[in-house]
């Protein structure tokens, strides 16, 4: 790869070329010049060999100071320039872009900060003065060496890959394809939709879940620009921006769509196994869908509880049922890739309230689909077999956790954040349930109660409206749940309300709904392969939560919805509609330009000893067994530097930050300067 | 220039009074943010540490921290990302491993540990960014100057080698 790398290589112009330094030393206004004595820096500056001129300006950044240096760069020809002035971080793209305009390749351009490092905090006038100098004279020993850098451009291929088909998999998905984007949409499950197809009423409109969802379902299977696969997981990923290569197994469907008398199928199924569709409340074939307008709308296999009897095989005559399939693998070529694997449930441990220890305590999913009309109830607040009368919700389970309190999970870690969507999602539950059953008592038990969103808190004014009894325990002595000794109801729970000032209360109850909290999926697989940031609440983590919201440290990669963290439905559409947006205008520049400063090997001077490849976290390096060198991939290396001080040899290079440049800089500020000079 | 360091550098013309010299390798992304966010803050703190950037700590070769020494730093320092934090995912990993390493050479070499200082600051560390350099200055200040030259002539190492950029 490096010997087709020319684009970075320097040009004749860095290397033989007299250097003609400029050096531009700026007051700030005062904030320099207060303290630093610009004047006398750049007189000691200017009877450096080399540079041209030094001088100072009250405001180098402003546009007559920026016009100024252009005007001297062209007038005196200068190949160098060093602006000294604030952080880095603020205006060394200014200059560079001043640097372009007056026609000087960008990169021949060196920032020193004599402002935040030096007259900020530095109190002696005499020190500060010093330290400037020796800062800018470490800048003038260092430019000589710089090379007329050019930024990279990378060729991007115009498709998208889509890991997901839950709602912001599909929301990416309709709005990438509608702008004619090609993308291929892969849900690890046999059926779309995901985890919100399970809903029944959302807040914050009342609507029911899968009416909302099928019409972004219809855009995308209706686009001929979006290719679906199911049962597909993803196993493989290589490549980088611009051109990913992704292996994907597919597992087989086992139904053709063809197949004709479906139900005979499900029918002559012996199996029974638990409904997941249904979070357990019911028991399913192992031949099956989900749900009525599921897509694709034909049934698939579950592998896992197929016992591969053949009686579903008969009962079709032996037409469009295939148990025998095997896995296979695919390709797909993507120029980014958008991860919209979702999230999880919190799982309660075995008694946590009550929960696996009785029957009666149930999870806020589970409610869900009681509630919906096309459910397993069909709509009605029947809880193993009776009607409720009297029902109870424990807010926080799963989230918010303190040490000494809840232990903590498997790996060691808890779950100390806030899910953010259950308080809201209890809430709307209780004022659905008083709607349709008035004379249901209802109970919330919560330590704290956080309707964050718009129109959310609505929800609580009405549920309290509504007449549900709000009880607020301690977070320190959570409320305990057992049978009922007077056996009334089938629950009783205790706890302290302090609404109430301390009242301990007793609860009977015919059902306990468990508002349990949002986790981060198992992604271990998906974080090793794209090298994912993690939160500390394992949830994937962006670049920055304000500046660059969606993106993932590695270039190309991009997260749509809840896999960064609990969201609602509205949040995972926004975040998916933000997501493809950025990837979308990736892909419509239809190349990319990156930064320089990556790592380069000369052939000639490497051993091919494979150490560089342990080191970079980016797997950015391999080795040509044929040339015996390693050999650098320019797209993916970010030019952090790793394996330039790992090399033995010295054969690694870093563009910007070479040898040469850093060690002159080192000589440069422990120069000892005569007395004269600094007098 | 090279002229302008190779004149400068003989030991006659070392200044009457001395002043600790320190360089201070940063990434640019945790700890050079960190010592500008120390300047945004007005904190003050000593004019002895002189701030190379690089981009990530992992790119901080052991030889540069040698040569630093070498062409006269009576002290250095390193410092990158807090563990986990590092914007290269885990170059600063590499540097948790060499440095221990480097300190235990420079202590073979008769460089005292006082005088070589890595830790971790986050960008947002200000505070501990302007205490280090405070008291790295001075422990360096008690210690007095390193004089590798001369170091290394008692302890015999270079024997052979040209001194020359040393004063020999």
């Amino acid at each position: 790869m490096s010997q087709d790398a020319p684009r970075t290589q320097p040009s004749g112009n860095g290397g033989g070329e007299e250097p003609r330094i400029g050096v531009f030393i700026c007051h700030c206004g005062g904030n320099i010049s207060d303290v630093v004595d610009v004047k006398r820096v750049a007189e000691e500056i200017s009877r450096i060999p080399g540079v041209v001129i030094s001088t100072t300006h009250m405001f180098a950044c402003s546009d007559p100071g920026q016009a100024m240096i252009e005007q001297k760069i062209k007038e005196l020809n200068l190949n160098r320039v060093i602006v000294a002035a604030c952080s880095p971080s603020l205006h060394e793209l200014t200059f560079r872009r001043t640097l372009a305009r007056a026609g000087l390749n960008q990169y021949l351009y060196e920032h020193t900060n004599i402002r935040e490092q030096d007259s900020w905090v530095v109190n002696d006038k005499e020190l500060a003065t010093q330290k400037a100098t020796r800062l800018i004279r470490a800048a003038v020993a260092r430019v000589p060496h710089l090379a007329p850098l050019q930024k990279r451009v990378i060729p991007i291929h115009p498709s998208v890959l889509v890991i997901g088909g839950g709602i912001a998999g599909l929301t990416a998905a309709s709005c990438l394809a509608s702008r004619g984007i090609a993308v291929t949409l892969i849900e690890s499950s046999p059926f779309l939709g995901g985890r919100m197809s399970r809903l029944a009423g959302l807040f914050p409109t009342g609507k029911q879940a899968r009416d909302l969802l099928r019409p972004v379902m219809d855009a995308v299977i209706n686009n001929p620009k979006v290719t679906i696969h199911t049962n597909a997981e993803m196993i493989q990923s290589t490549g980088f921006i611009g051109n990913f290569r992704t292996t994907v197994r597919l597992l087989p469907r086992g139904v053709e769509a063809t197949v004709a008398n479906v139900q005979a199928a499900i029918d002559a199924c012996p199996e029974q196994t638990e409904d997941d569709f249904n979070f357990a409340l019911t028991k399913r074939k192992a031949i099956y869908f989900p749900y009525d307008g599921c897509y694709p709308s034909h049934p698939a296999i579950d592998w896992k509880s197929c016992t591969k009897c053949g009686k579903c095989v008969e009962a079709v005559g032996a037409k469009g049922i295939n148990l025998a399939e095997e896995p296979r693998e695919i390709e797909i070529q993507s120029g980014v890739i958008l991860i919209a694997v979702g999230l999880d449930l919190y799982q309660p441990r075995l008694g946590e309230y009550g929960f696996g220890q009785f029957r009666e305590v149930i999870s806020l999913a589970q409610l869900n689909r009681i509630l919906d009309p096309k459910g397993p109830t069909g709509g009605k607040l029947v809880v193993n077999g009776r009607q409720v009368r009297s029902i109870g919700f424990m807010h926080c389970v799963g989230s918010m956790q303190q040490k000494g309190v809840h232990p903590p999970g498997p790996d060691g870690r808890m779950n100390d954040y806030c899910s953010r969507v259950c308080c809201t999602a209890t809430l709307h539950a209780e004022t659905e349930l008083k709607t349709r059953y008035p004379n249901l008592q209802i109970y919330d038990f919560h330590e704290d109660i956080r309707t964050y969103g718009r129109w959310h808190e609505d929800y609580y004014s009405q549920a309290s409206e509504q007449g549900v009894a709000f009880v607020r325990f301690n977070p320190l002595r959570p409320p305990q749940v057992e049978r009922d000794p007077r056996e009334e109801m089938p629950l009783l729970v205790r706890t302290i309300d302090r609404l109430t000032f301390g009242e301990e209360l007793e609860v009977p109850l015919d059902v306990l709904v468990l508002a349990t909290g949002l986790v981060a999926r198992d992604m271990a697989r998906l974080v090793d392969l794209f090298r994912c940031s993690v939160g500390p609440d394992r949830f994937l983590l962006e670049v920055h939560p304000k500046l660059r919201p969606v993106e993932l440290a590695v270039f190309g990669l991009f997260l749509a919805g809840s896999v960064q963290g609990p969201m609602d439905t509205v949040e995972s559409t926004a975040g998916a509609a933000a997501a493809s947006a950025k990837a979308a205008t990736l892909i419509s520049q239809g190349s990319i330009e990156l930064d320089p400063f990556i790592a380069r090997i000369a052939e000639e001077v490497c051993s091919g000893c494979r150490i560089c490849l342990t080191v970079c976290p980016y797997d950015a390096i391999t080795r040509d067994d044929a040339k015996k060198v390693a050999v650098i991939n320019e797209a993916v290396c970010t030019g952090c530097g790793t394996c330039v001080a790992t090399c033995p040899c010295n054969a690694i290079t870093q563009f910007g930050f070479t040898d040469d440049e850093v060690k002159s800089e080192i000589l440069a500020l422990l120069a000892r300067v005569p007395a004269a000079a600094t007098a | 220039m090279t002229e302008t360091v190779a004149t400068v550098q003989t030991p006659q013309m070392t200044p009457a009074v001395w002043e600790p010299r320190i360089i201070g390798f940063l990434c640019y992304w945790c700890s050079y943010t960190g010592a500008d966010s120390a300047g945004t803050a007005r904190m003050k703190y000593p004019a002895n540490v002189d701030i190379i950037k690089v981009m990530c700590s992992g790119r901080i070769d052991p030889e540069l921290i040698a040569t630093a020494f070498a062409s006269g730093a009576d002290g250095v320092m390193v410092l990158g990302c807090h563990i986990g934090d590092c914007h290269y995912i885990s170059g600063n990993h590499k540097t948790m491993v060499r440095m221990p390493l480097m300190r235990r050479i420079l202590e073979d070499l008769g460089v005292e540990p006082e005088r070589f200082r890595h830790e971790w600051v986050s960008a947002a560390e200000g505070e501990k960014f302007s205490k280090l350099v405070t008291e790295i200055t001075e422990q360096v200040r008690e210690l007095g100057p390193l004089n590798w030259p001369q170091l290394m002539r008692e302890r015999g190492v270079g024997h052979g080698t040209d001194l020359r950029p040393w004063g020999e």
